[in-house]
């Protein structure tokens, strides 16, 4: 299901979003290679209505005034709930940097959040974790386990070179202290996913988020990189699928034809 | 050097060599096998006593080839009754089971013998896919995803869910954690370069059950070595493990004649019906690729090759104890390894020859081998 591209204007200034699909709102704040109609990202658009917005300055966009760091972002998202999606708590997937502002959002305006999934969030790298190779072959291998399987027409990791600036504008550190010790008012359900052979995202992230957030589960997916929506689309996509759409009870077994297991009300 | 003491646990009270598979389990006599399994861990604890650093045993299904459905009760059994040795379960055969019941009990058999387990991860054979219906062709696959996951389950300090191609989970934190940090040691075997790589790869121990010839031995100890060094680190010789066959006997001939009924009842008696289902798998699945199946079939064809054939190749343990030391130590020269899984209970040879070749080993073999 194709997205279409729209604006908003915002008290801070005009964002631009994507936007498909019908059903429960999701909120998706992409990663730092900008929003990308990938496999996954368009199978969410088949269960869910998913608002894309661009984070200020990525893909050709302007920054806006006064959202300079990771914390204002996450502001303006939560504006963008309110003023867009208009349904708050909304559930929101942040994958990557764009986790690194959903885990913000969650913590700074807690009452914007129902469900939260973090696709191996930025961010929170006990150590600080390592960068991105600026080289496109080193950045690609470190990234993408299969970069074969990109959507046809997008050049793995291409978009991140453009929105380099942006991201160093952004991301001030590999690990967020003051992040960290705001994780206990996070009310949300959360889930955390990883790849099982992430480069970027340590798995001591997952293992940190885990122990500190309230109300927490942490799933690998296995055999996959930190582009895991690329590696293992289908995992990555009925698994947001199945959390958004059962709440809790996505741990139970929903058998072959999912039945007898309630969805979310 | 360490020495395992390997006991497959054959029934043999079986007299008749039909080739049909499953094996009928109306010959089972229930009465000689309560007897088999006390002797066999008699002896098992007979080889603690005589020196053997490890006692092992494996898996197989539905077949008098061996009576061992699940190692893990055998390792159980072995426990209050041994102390020292490290008890090696060689292995569960991981594609056909719950890899997360495979983490626990592998994990409360590490803390109830106080750390001694080392955990041996394994394809199997071919038949057993046929046993436990699971598609042959995912064998590699399912083995090298359960091996992730049960290592996972060992280490993860915190609950954790798998979203995999062959399991998922959504919450796991097992009680209990293995004594032994971060985990027991992993042994894969390493019949083929597939699985050579993938051990490497996974920092397991590199585990060869019937040596067939040195030069295919060095070949997949070098295919090891080199993914090893790719994925930077050196393997010692206490990563490798390789299987002998032994026969001792203060007389030669006895030692001989004693292996040469063994394999032959092994081979007619016990192995045709197993043999008649590895056809089919492996003619009819993807299990091995063309190269690994005609090599396979090749070891198959070393049951007919004579004991005194094995002997003059040095690929078996077989003759008076001044021989098998020597053997032993060509072995050792040849290959390097640091670990030999003795294998004396071959198809029927007698129970009371057995324990004197355990006695053998203790006093005579053992002490002028181990400090190789």
């Amino acid at each position: 299901m194709a997205y279409s591209q729209h604006t908003a204007d915002l008290p801070q200034g005009t964002v631009t979003y994507h936007k498909a699909g019908s059903g429960r709102p999701l909120l998706y704040l992409h990663s730092g290679g900008g929003f990308m109609e990938s496999k996954s990202v368009l199978t969410l658009a088949e269960h869910f209505t998913v608002f894309a917005p661009v984070a200020p300055g990525f893909q050709g966009t302007p920054m806006l005034d006064g959202i300079d760091s990771i914390k204002t972002l996450a502001d303006l998202w939560a504006t963008f709930i309110d003023e867009v999606i208009g349904a708050a708590p909304a559930d929101v997937l942040g994958y990557s940097f764009g986790g690194y502002a959903a885990t913000w959002l969650a913590a700074a305006h807690p009452d914007k959040v129902d469900q939260l999934l973090l696709q191996a969030p930025a961010g929170l790298a006990p150590g600080g974790g390592t960068g991105i190779p600026d080289d496109p072959k080193q950045r690609v291998a470190m990234l993408y386990k299969y970069p074969d399987r990109m959507p046809d027409g997008i050049q793995p990791g291409a978009n991140y070179a453009e929105n380099r600036d942006a991201i160093k504008q952004y991301i001030q550190t590999g690990y967020d202290e003051d992040l960290v010790a705001r994780l206990g008012d996070v009310t949300s359900l959360s889930l955390i996913v990883l790849g099982s052979d992430d480069q970027l995202v340590p798995q001591a992230t997952g293992q940190l988020l885990k122990e500190k957030l309230n109300k927490a589960h942490f799933i690998y997916v296995y055999d996959a990189g930190h582009g895991l929506e690329v590696d293992q689309p289908d995992r990555v996509a009925e698994l947001a699928r199945d959390y958004f759409t059962r709440g809790e009870a996505f741990l139970v077994n929903a058998g072959q034809n999912g039945t007898g297991v309630t969805t979310r009300a | 050097m360490k020495f395992a003491y390997f006991h497959l646990m054959p029934y043999t009270g079986k007299k008749d060599d039909t080739h049909d598979w499953p094996v009928a389990n109306k010959l089972f006599d229930a009465d000689l096998g309560k007897e088999l399994y006390d002797t066999y861990i008699d002896s098992m604890v007979d080889a603690e006593a005589a020196g053997f650093d490890w006692l092992g045993c494996n898996e197989h299904h539905m077949s008098p080839y061996g009576l061992v459905a699940n190692p893990n009760l055998v390792a159980a059994t072995l426990i209050p009754r041994t102390s020292q040795a490290q008890l090696a379960v060689m292995g569960q055969l991981v594609p056909l089971l719950n890899p997360i019941r495979v983490a626990e009990e592998y994990a409360m058999l590490d803390v109830m013998s106080g750390g001694r387990v080392i955990a041996g991860l394994l394809r199997g054979i071919p038949h057993e896919y046929v046993a436990y219906n699971i598609p042959p062709d995912e064998s590699h696959g399912r083995l090298s995803e359960a091996i992730d996951l049960i290592v996972k389950a060992w280490t993860e300090p915190e609950p954790f869910g798998w979203e995999g191609e062959y399991y998922q989970y959504r919450a796991v934190s097992i009680w209990p954690k293995p004594m032994q940090k971060p985990h027991p040691r992993i042994m894969m075997s390493c019949s083929n370069e597939v699985s050579a790589r993938v051990a490497a790869q996974k920092r397991c121990m590199f585990g060869l059950a019937n040596l067939q010839n040195f030069d295919h031995a060095r070949n997949l100890m070098n295919v090891y070595r080199e993914e090893a060094k790719a994925h930077g680190w050196e393997p010692t010789p206490d990563d490798f493990v390789v299987g002998l066959t032994a026969s001792v006997d203060e007389d030669l001939d006895l030692a001989k004649d004693r292996l040469t009924e063994g394999r032959r009842y092994f081979a007619d008696v016990l192995g045709g019906g197993l043999r008649t289902a590895q056809q089919i798998v492996l003619q009819k699945t993807r299990y091995m690729d063309d190269e690994t199946r005609s090599k396979f079939q090749g070891a198959n064809k070393q049951a007919k090759i004579s004991v005194d054939d094995l002997i003059n190749e040095g690929i078996i343990v077989c003759g008076t104890p001044d021989m098998a030391i020597e053997q032993i130590k060509r072995v050792h020269g040849e290959l390097g390894i640091g670990n030999i899984n003795i294998n004396m209970k071959v198809g029927n040879i007698p129970d009371a020859a057995i324990t004197n070749q355990i006695k053998i080993f203790g006093d005579k073999i053992l002490p002028q081998v181990k400090h190789l």
